[in-house]
């Protein structure tokens, strides 16, 4: 099995802020879900026919071009801090954390690309990258799918396409979800109308870095929810020009409120540069909403001292396992609030 | 606001849901989420909207009651234990309780056929038996036009076909 360090040592490519639109698209991801044909899927599966379907999917990864050399993990052969490390990391799900025995992950160095073995779907095939680009991540999975499919006999039915353990993933099993910063119109109240339209058009919206309903840090995911009765293809292009749309309005909310409260717009960015630059405790919720104002200040050319890829990796680097990992010890929350505001100082003075 | 599920305690956890004009709210309270297997939707999650999606169609899919025992003979599951957990046990479940999930596929997706990629081993199948239906139609109009050798010639390219298609152990086309 791999050595997790070897991953920790450099943040994800995807948070290198190069992607079209990366100052409104924090990261794209494409996942395809698939399934073993002729095995039970995974949750009713008895540990040894899961065994098995591990180690099938993990010799026929290994054999592919795109991930030879993927890094492995078993999710029973590592502790439950590391489990929620790759959690933290996007890599693996919340459930994967829970419930580990014999499942695996396989992850390409950078991140970019990985598998979740054993997950809902026995197959849980991720792309991820930075800003909005759309082309390479959605041709980078379908490079590794048919790939993989050399190796591996899919769970498929001429009528309703790749089959996967719940009904809304059944067709396509493509998932194809942006994560997007929308200050402007959420502080211009046209969110509530642009998620209903997004919504409008079957596009699922939610709330990123927040616990049920409350949106931390004007953060939001849109993703497709249909994968049946509709192409690959027509399914990414269709989100595209959604998600287009969207940049569009947010631009222009913020082109508005630089026209009408210019002066308190500013204000409230470099208040939040200041208590970043000062404060020694910082609980998770408030750097939420510090780093959108820095964020919405970087994009409108008013912080320049401070890259758009500092911040996102700073958004991975202030959840909790990371911080107790980063100064290896176990912390409560007020040692973690400390440890935060030092690393929002390291990063604005290193600058 | 109170849980529609149990009527006694608060909801806390709350969603809309879209089906196609029909919009509506689901409050639901942490323990009924937690007994129906949603308890991840109180935490974020990456797949929350597939969990989520699911347990909307399960909530607006009323009981129809009927044979809801029946049992997959791939793995043994009852229709009812999907209604429950929101998931399938196997492949052929998808067969099995077909009637039932064509409403439920219809109220996530609108729609109830496949219309993207095709595995490639897949597709030699699809392939085979599309020409296979071409050449049958093919033999039939030669027939009424009573041209016996040429119908002799597609008869036998059929039978071919067929027989590759067994000798490489693929299903029935």
């Amino acid at each position: 099995m791999s050595d997790l360090s070897v991953l920790l040592k450099s943040p994800a490519e995807w948070l290198s802020s190069e992607g079209e639109e990366s100052e409104i698209v924090l990261s794209f991801r494409v996942r395809l879900a698939r399934n073993l044909d002729n095995r039970p899927f995974s949750h009713i599966a008895e540990p040894e026919v899961l065994a098995s379907i591990s180690s099938e999917i993990k010799e026929a990864v290994l054999d592919t071009k795109k991930m030879g050399e993927a890094l492995i993990f078993d999710m029973d052969k590592i502790s439950e801090s590391d489990r929620i490390l790759l959690s933290e990391r996007c890599l693996i799900s919340d459930e994967m954390v829970r419930n580990y025995s014999n499942r695996s992950l396989a992850v390409m160095k950078g991140e970019k690309l990985s598998v979740m073995i054993n997950e809902e779907d026995h197959l849980r095939i991720q792309s991820f990258e930075s800003g909005l680009s759309v082309g390479k991540t959605f041709e980078r999975i379908c490079e590794l799918d048919d790939e993989l499919d050399e190796h591996l006999a899919f769970a498929f039915s001429n009528r309703l396409g790749y089959l996967t353990a719940c009904t809304t993933n059944v067709g396509t099993g493509l998932r194809v979800s942006a994560m997007v910063h929308l200050p402007g119109l959420v502080h211009n109240n046209d969110i509530r109308r642009v998620i209903d339209g997004l919504r409008h058009v079957r596009l699922t919206v939610r709330g990123s870095y927040g616990e049920g309903s409350e949106v931390l840090g004007n953060f939001f995911q849109i993703s497709n929810s249909i994968t049946l009765g509709l192409s690959e293809a027509d399914t990414v292009a269709n989100i595209e020009s959604h998600i287009r749309k969207v940049i569009e309005f947010e631009k222009k909310a913020r082109d508005s409120l630089l026209r009408e409260a210019r002066t308190l717009l500013e204000d409230k960015i470099w208040r939040s540069y200041g208590i970043l630059k000062s404060a020694r405790l910082v609980t998770s919720k408030e750097a939420m909403s510090l780093i959108s104002a820095i964020r919405l200040g970087i994009g409108l050319g008013i912080i320049n001292d401070i890259r758009l890829s500092d911040l996102n990796e700073i958004l991975i680097m202030i959840q909790p396992m990371h911080l107790q990992r980063l100064y290896d010890k176990s912390m409560n929350p007020e040692e973690r609030d400390s440890i935060r505001a030092d690393h929002f100082r390291a990063l604005l003075n290193r600058n | 606001m109170l849980c529609q599920f149990c009527n006694k305690r608060d909801a806390t956890i709350h969603f809309t849901n879209v089906i196609g004009k029909n919009v509506e709210k689901i409050h639901i309270c942490t323990i009924c989420a937690e007994e129906k297997g949603f308890d991840h939707l109180k935490k974020s999650n990456i797949e929350k909207g597939d969990l989520l999606a699911g347990l909307m169609n399960l909530a607006a899919e009323t009981s129809k009651g009927t044979s809801v025992s029946k049992r997959c003979p791939g793995c043994g599951r009852t229709y009812a234990a999907f209604r429950k957990s929101g998931k399938l046990g196997c492949s052929q479940c998808y067969d099995v309780f077909r009637v039932r999930l064509d409403q439920v596929l219809s109220s996530i997706h609108g729609d109830t056929k496949h219309k993207g990629k095709i595995p490639a081993r897949q597709g030699a199948i699809v392939d085979l038996s599309r020409r296979i239906t071409e050449l049958q139609e093919e033999l039939k109009k030669v027939i009424e036009l009573e041209e016996y050798e040429q119908a002799a010639v597609i008869r036998d390219e059929i039978k071919m076909l067929r027989d590759k298609n067994e000798s490489e152990g693929r299903p029935d086309v």
